[in-house]
């Protein structure tokens, strides 16, 4: 019995001392991951938040990014939008705090590939947005490069992706 | 001389042989017996069966209407396609980057077909193709052809108007959508 408790007590030690290194050293992917469910907390609000904590929160929403970050959004029935550079996120962030009184973001799958030199990454990702007044949920599939600037994964282009790639965005429906 | 004799319990008001089968010799281990049991279901369903086998959706949307209505409760079966491939009609969950969201279309055009929509009429290789499915066509629906790959399948919803459609490779279908 006492045999028994102290092997229970070592598999435990054990266990606790794995637990704590890789907390403490979680893995890029596990950064990564983290660090775009941060940024979704950052991109959402909720009504009622006064106009210091939106502009602090769309400031801190553009520190994911690099400076030179590039955007291409690329949705059906939509003309393609390009943004670049990371004091254009803020104003765009800064515009959608403007115009909506609450939304939430969330990044439900993230598949990560981190590249060979563990110093850039590829995150296909479902964005997803809930808007106010809004029944149906807005989702995208995208596209996020990442790499890592002074320690930091930053996020430095954004490409739409389309689910049903086809001509499908072609198509006209002709009326007759 | 006045007797008085303890009120019978609700439990020993039934015969002994049907207590037993209900609630067992010892009720207190029964009940310990059951709650491990409900939490067996409950993690195996949650964790299992409704992760691995069929996943519960929520519908938002009008893409399938009539068929699928919004907010409509449904199930994808993931193992639909272990033995057999998708077939013309079935009515499959389309992942985005995971099976977290996903569209729900039918599959009109099987690999290696070309498809078209002329009239709001299905054309399979040139032919009409009948969609019984269909409860009524847009007869304004145009596509041009579309020649589909090796392990592509044409998808689209049943509302022809107000529905995306596309080719996506086999790998992105999750399952059959069932009920």
């Amino acid at each position: 019995m006492k045999r028994a408790t102290q092997i229970v007590l070592v598999l435990a030690i054990i266990g606790l001392a794995i637990w704590g290194w890789m907390a403490l050293h979680p893995s890029p992917e596990k950064v990564i991951r983290s660090r775009l469910n941060d940024l979704a907390k950052t991109l959402s609000f909720k009504s009622g938040s006064g106009a210091l904590a939106r502009a602090y929160n769309a400031q801190k929403a553009s520190e994911f990014f690099t400076p030179d970050v590039e955007i291409e959004v690329n949705l059906t029935g939509l003309e393609p939008v390009s943004l670049h550079g990371r004091d254009e996120v803020m104003r765009i962030a800064m515009a959608a705090r403007s115009h909506l009184t609450s939304l939430k973001v969330e990044f439900p799958d993230m598949n990560v590939t981190i590249d060979p030199g563990g110093q850039s990454a590829k995150v296909n990702l479902t964005g997803k947005a809930t808007m106010p007044g809004q029944k149906d949920i807005s989702a995208q599939e995208f596209n996020f490069n990442l790499k890592k600037v002074d320690g930091k994964w930053l996020i430095y282009h954004i490409e739409t992706v389309r689910t049903l790639s086809s001509l499908a965005v072609e198509l006209t429906a002709q009326s007759t | 001389m006045n007797t008085m004799e303890p009120a019978a319990s609700p439990a020993a008001r039934f015969p002994g042989w049907l207590r037993i089968a209900v609630i067992g010799r010892n009720p207190k281990r029964t009940a310990i017996r059951a709650l491990v049991l409900a939490l067996f279901c409950f993690v195996f369903f949650k964790f299992f069966v409704f992760r691995f086998i069929v996943l519960p959706v929520r519908i938002e949307g009008y893409s399938m209407f009539p068929t699928y209505r919004d907010r409509g409760i449904n199930f994808v079966y993931r193992l639909a396609y272990l033995h057999s491939p998708p077939q013309r009609g079935d009515v499959v969950g389309i992942r985005m980057a995971g099976p977290s969201v996903m569209l729900m279309k039918r599959i009109v055009g099987m690999p290696g077909e070309t498809v078209a929509f002329e009239h709001g009429r299905l054309i399979i290789n040139g032919e009409e193709m009948p969609e019984p499915y269909m409860k009524n066509h847009s007869p304004a629906l145009y596509t041009p052809p579309v020649k589909l790959g090796s392990d592509e399948y044409y998808v689209i919803g049943d509302n022809r108007m107000n529905s995306e459609q596309g080719h996506i490779n086999r790998d992105r279908i999750v399952g059959k959508v069932v009920l």
